[in-house]
């Protein structure tokens, strides 16, 4: 859960980042900038990885009542979101390596380069990388607004055994 | 036609100096320019597209060997658009008044084992200071010579990156320059 709530605020904090920052002109900030952006996409790569080795360990909690449809579209939506969580990060950096940039985590774990320096290879892992982040700010929207269905319309459990101070790990 | 045959000549002598070139000179396509430069912390990695080069490498006749470089500044390949439009700036390199670096060497020396050291100068932004390239010499598989070898030039001795790119915290003061040139084999 608290894994949860860190993912979502990272995402949501490298994803504006991630817009502002391609307006800006070059600057040290630019540079600051597109260096924390990484290091957010890398560590919601590790938190995704962290969370599944949790789930591998120990079952989710079963769902609540409700119907098929709803069950399967809920299963299907959260396997794309850890999914994106994954492919997300390593399209950034592929982009990265394609520029001919080195991504350093926390400007102290040198990664490799994934590929080397390509233009025009560059140009498309850019709009790789856009297009997944597009694909993955909707399917927020739709887990949001499921979380929040399933609290004000349908009055169970989902969300509130989510938030901090419920029994659920 | 007075015209055209004073250009005759002339264009004969290009040819037979195209002929030597092609000789003793460079494979441009195979050879490159690479650099990396450090962005606060991050490894940058960018190359030159066009240059042009005098190279004569006699191994036995190092005195009469040379090797001159003019790289066409404008023509950088960086991570961006952006950045490649930033560097011909005035701060940096000012391609519109410089737009040409330029390596002229004066002496090489036989390191032994396949190495070797070329002395000369470089001038960029028309400011010019010595400079040294170690360069290791083998054989690629079609017999040609393959000399490759690497540099550090202090970026702030040529003033490029000056004003607030002057910070050698953002930007380092020191970039390392590859060379890889391809020499096809001397008849």
């Amino acid at each position: 859960m608290t894994l949860h709530w860190l993912a979502a605020l990272l995402i949501v904090g490298g994803f504006t980042l991630g817009l502002s920052m391609v307006d800006l002109p070059i600057s040290r900030q630019k540079l600051q900038w597109y260096a924390w952006h990484k290091w957010i996409g890398i560590t919601v790569f590790l938190l995704a990885c962290a969370r599944l080795g949790w789930r591998a360990r120990y079952r989710a909690p079963p769902p609540v009542e409700m119907p098929a449809w709803q069950q399967r579209s809920a299963t299907i939506s959260h396997r794309l979101l850890y999914a994106l969580m994954l492919v997300i990060p390593v399209s950034g950096w592929l982009y990265s390596s394609a520029t001919g940039v080195q991504v350093v985590y926390l400007g102290w774990v040198p990664l490799p380069d994934l590929v080397p320096k390509h233009k025009e290879l560059a140009v498309v892992l850019r709009a790789v990388h856009v297009t997944l982040n597009f694909t993955l700010l909707a399917l927020v929207c739709v887990h949001t607004a499921a979380a929040l269905k399933h609290h004000y319309v349908d009055r169970d459990s989902v969300l509130t055994r989510m938030l901090p101070g419920s029994r659920n790990p | 036609m007075v015209l055209l045959r004073s250009f005759v000549p002339s264009l004969g002598a290009l040819l037979l100096a195209a002929g030597q070139a092609a000789a003793q000179g460079v494979l441009i396509d195979k050879s490159e320019i690479r650099f990396i430069s450090r962005q606060m912390g991050v490894n940058v990695e960018g190359r030159f597209r066009r240059w042009k080069a005098n190279i004569v490498f006699l191994p036995k006749e190092l005195g009469r060997s040379k090797a001159d470089l003019d790289v066409d500044l404008a023509s950088i390949d960086l991570a961006s658009d952006e950045s490649e439009t930033e560097v011909k700036r005035p701060q940096w390199f000012d391609t519109g008044k410089f737009p040409i670096a330029k390596f002229v060497s004066s002496s090489i020396r036989d390191l032994g084992s396949d190495r070797y050291e070329v002395s000369g100068t470089l001038t960029i932004k028309g400011i010019t200071h010595d400079a040294t390239v170690p360069l290791t010499l083998k054989k690629d598989a079609a017999g040609n010579n393959l000399a490759e070898g690497s540099f550090t030039i202090k970026r702030l001795d040529y003033k490029i990156g000056e004003g607030e790119w002057a910070d050698p915290e953002t930007v380092a003061n020191e970039v390392i320059v590859r060379v890889r040139m391809v020499l096809p084999p001397v008849k």
